[in-house]
C-alpha cells in the first residue's frame, strides 16, 4: 500500500465499494434464479443471456421512478434512512480481511467493531419505518428492533468463542491462529461447530432473513418498515439487505471457517468460495422454511439461544485452560 | 494538527446535538441527537485512540440505550405519530442550576483525579483487559453483582406486575367490552 494512509484508504474503500456493490447487484439475480429453481421456475431470462443483464435493468428502472415522500413523514429523516442503511451495511467490510494483506484496516477491536455495526442496522430501518407515518411500516420497525437487540446478544457470546480460543479481537490474528491450528468450526470438537452454527443462525435473524423476517412479514405488514419508499429509495435498503447478508456470511467464514486459509486456491479465492457457500445456504433456507412466529422468536432467543451460548462461551474458556 | 481540528468539528457538532436534544419537541427528534450526541462521544474516543471504549460505547449507548429508549418513547405516545414535550420556561432557571451543579461537581472530580497527561500508543485494548481481571478485579466483580443485581430487579419488578393482572392475561375468555373496544375505537 501506499504511504499516505488518507489516500491508501480511500483507495482501498474505493475498490471494495464498488466490488460489492457489483457483487450485490448479481447476487439479487442469483437469489431470484435459485428461488426460480427451488419453485420449478426460471426465474429471469429475458435480459441478456441467462437474464444476466436483469440487475441493470432493475437500476435503471428503479433510478427512472418517481422518489414519493408521503405527505404526512417526516421528510428529512425519510430521506436520511436509506443511506444510513447503506453506510452501515458496509462499513462492516473495513475490517474484513479477504486475505493477508487486502485489508481495510486491522483494527485491534475488529469483532467489536464489526458486530457494533451489524447490531445498528436495525435502527436505520427502524427510522424510516418512523418518519414513514404508516401504522404497518411502524409495526414492522418495532419487531425488528426487538428482534434486533434480542438476537444481538447469542451472536456477540458466540462471535466471542473464537475470541476466546484464539485470544485476540483482531480478524487478522483470529485468521493467521486459525491458519496455524485449524479451523474453529473443527475444534474444540462440537464447541467450535456449536458456536458456528449459533453465529450463523442469529446472524440470519440480524439481517431479517427467513425463517427470522417478521418485521416485513408480508402477509401481515405490506413489505414491513419499508412498506412507503419507492424508486431508488427501496432499492438501496434491498441493496443494504444483500450487502448485509453477504458481509455476515464473509464475517462467519473470517471468525470460524478460517477465512483466507485454504490449501492449493490463493487466499482470494478461498474467501469467496467459502462466503459464496455461506450465502447460498442462507438463499436456500430462505426458500425452504417457514416464518417463525413472533413469541417462537423470542422464547428461542431467550429460553435456547443464550443459555448454549453462555455454555459454549464457558467450555471455551475452560478449554483454553486445559489445553494451552 | 489534524486531531486538534477533528477534535474542534466533532465537539461542535456534540454541542450542538446536545442542544438539540434539550430544544426538540417532538420526542423521537430528541432521542434521534442523543443518538448523535452518542456517536460523537465514540468518535472522541477513537480520536484519543481509545479504540475497545469506542466500540463498547457504540454497542452498549447507540445500539443497545438509545433503542431502549425509542422503545419507551412509543410505548407512552398520546397523539398518532407525532409525540410533543413542552418546555416549561418556569422550570429554567431551576434547570440551569441543577445543570451549573452537576457540572461543577463532575468538573470537581475530574480536575482533582490525578490523571497521566498522556495519550496512549497503539493498541491498549490488551491492557486494559489484563487491568481490569488482575489489578481492578474487585472493583470488576462488585460492578458486576451490582448489574445482576438491577437484572434480577427488573424481573421482579415485571413478575410483580404479572401476578397482579393474571386474570387479564391467562383468564381464556376477553371480556365482551374489550373486544368492543379493539374493533372499533378508531
Amino acid at each position: 500500500m501506499m504511504e499516505n494512509p488518507w489516500i491508501s484508504g480511500l483507495v482501498y474503500s474505493a475498490v471494495l465499494v464498488t466490488v460489492l456493490m457489483t457483487a450485490i447487484a448479481w447476487i439479487s439475480w442469483f437469489e431470484r434464479k435459485v428461488a426460480g429453481r427451488m419453485q420449478s421456475r426460471l426465474g429471469p431470462t429475458l435480459v441478456g443471456p441467462f437474464g444476466l443483464f436483469q440487475p441493470l435493468a432493475d437500476a435503471l428502472k428503479a433510478l427512472q421512478k418517481e422518489g414519493i415522500v408521503p405527505k404526512d413523514a417526516d421528510p428529512f429523516l425519510y430521506r436520511f434512512a436509506p443511506p444510513l442503511t447503506m453506510a452501515l451495511a458496509l462499513g462492516t467490510a473495513a475490517v474484513i480481511p479477504f486475505t493477508p494483506h487486502f485489508l481495510g484496516s486491522d483494527l485491534d477491536i475488529g469483532v467489536l467493531y464489526a458486530l457494533a455495526l451489524s447490531g445498528m442496522m436495525a435502527f436505520p430501518i427502524w427510522i424510516a419505518s418512523w418518519a414513514s407515518n404508516n401504522k404497518y411500516a411502524l409495526i414492522g420497525g418495532m419487531r425488528m428492533v426487538a428482534q434486533g437487540i434480542s438476537y444481538e446478544i447469542p451472536m456477540v457470546l458466540a462471535a466471542l468463542v473464537p475470541v476466546v480460543l484464539s485470544g485476540s479481537l483482531s480478524l487478522g490474528d483470529i485468521v493467521e491462529y486459525q491458519h496455524v491450528n485449524g479451523w474453529f468450526v473443527l475444534w474444540p470438537p462440537g464447541v467450535g461447530l456449536g458456536a458456528f452454527m449459533l453465529f450463523f443462525t442469529t446472524a440470519l435473524a440480524e439481517g431479517n432473513r427467513i425463517p427470522f423476517d417478521i418485521p416485513e412479514a408480508e402477509s401481515e405488514l405490506v413489505a414491513g418498515p419499508t412498506t412507503e419508499y419507492t424508486a431508488i429509495n427501496w432499492t438501496i435498503f434491498a441493496a443494504s439487505e444483500y450487502g448485509h447478508s453477504v458481509i455476515t456470511s464473509a464475517l462467519a467464514s473470517t471468525l470460524f471457517l478460517g477465512g483466507w486459509s485454504g490449501p492449493w486456491l490463493p487466499p482470494l479465492a478461498w474467501m469467496v468460495i467459502k462466503t459464496s457457500v455461506l450465502f447460498v445456504t442462507i438463499t436456500w433456507i430462505r426458500w425452504s422454511l417457514l416464518r417463525l412466529r413472533s413469541d417462537q422468536l423470542m422464547a428461542l432467543c431467550w429460553k435456547y439461544l443464550v443459555p448454549f451460548a453462555l455454555m459454549l462461551l464457558l467450555v471455551a474458556g475452560i478449554w483454553t485452560h486445559v489445553r494451552p | 494538527m489534524l486531531e486538534q481540528v477533528a477534535f474542534f468539528v466533532v465537539a461542535v457538532v456534540m454541542l450542538l446535538a446536545a442542544f438539540r436534544v434539550v430544544t426538540a419537541t417532538n420526542l423521537v427528534h430528541t432521542v434521534l441527537w442523543l443518538g448523535v450526541t452518542l456517536g460523537g462521544t465514540a468518535v472522541a474516543f477513537i480520536l484519543l485512540e481509545a479504540h475497545f471504549l469506542a466500540a463498547i460505547q457504540i454497542i452498549l449507548y447507540t445500539g443497545g440505550v438509545l433503542t431502549l429508549m425509542l422503545f419507551g418513547v412509543m410505548l407512552t405516545q398520546r397523539q398518532q405519530g407525532v409525540t410533543t414535550v413542552g418546555n416549561p420556561s418556569h422550570h429554567l432557571p431551576a434547570g440551569f442550576v441543577l445543570a451549573a451543579a452537576v457540572f461543577a461537581m463532575l468538573a470537581g472530580a475530574i480536575f482533582r483525579t490525578p490523571l497521566p497527561n498522556a495519550v496512549a500508543q497503539g493498541s491498549n485494548t490488551r491492557a486494559l483487559g489484563v487491568a481490569f481481571l488482575t489489578e481492578h478485579v474487585l472493583a470488576f466483580e462488585a460492578l458486576s453483582l451490582l448489574l445482576l443485581g438491577a437484572v434480577l430487579g427488573a424481573i421482579v419488578i415485571a413478575r410483580r406486575r404479572d401476578a397482579g393482572d393474571e386474570s387479564e392475561i391467562a383468564g381464556p375468555a376477553i371480556p365482551a367490552r374489550r373486544k368492543l373496544e379493539i374493533g372499533g375505537s378508531r
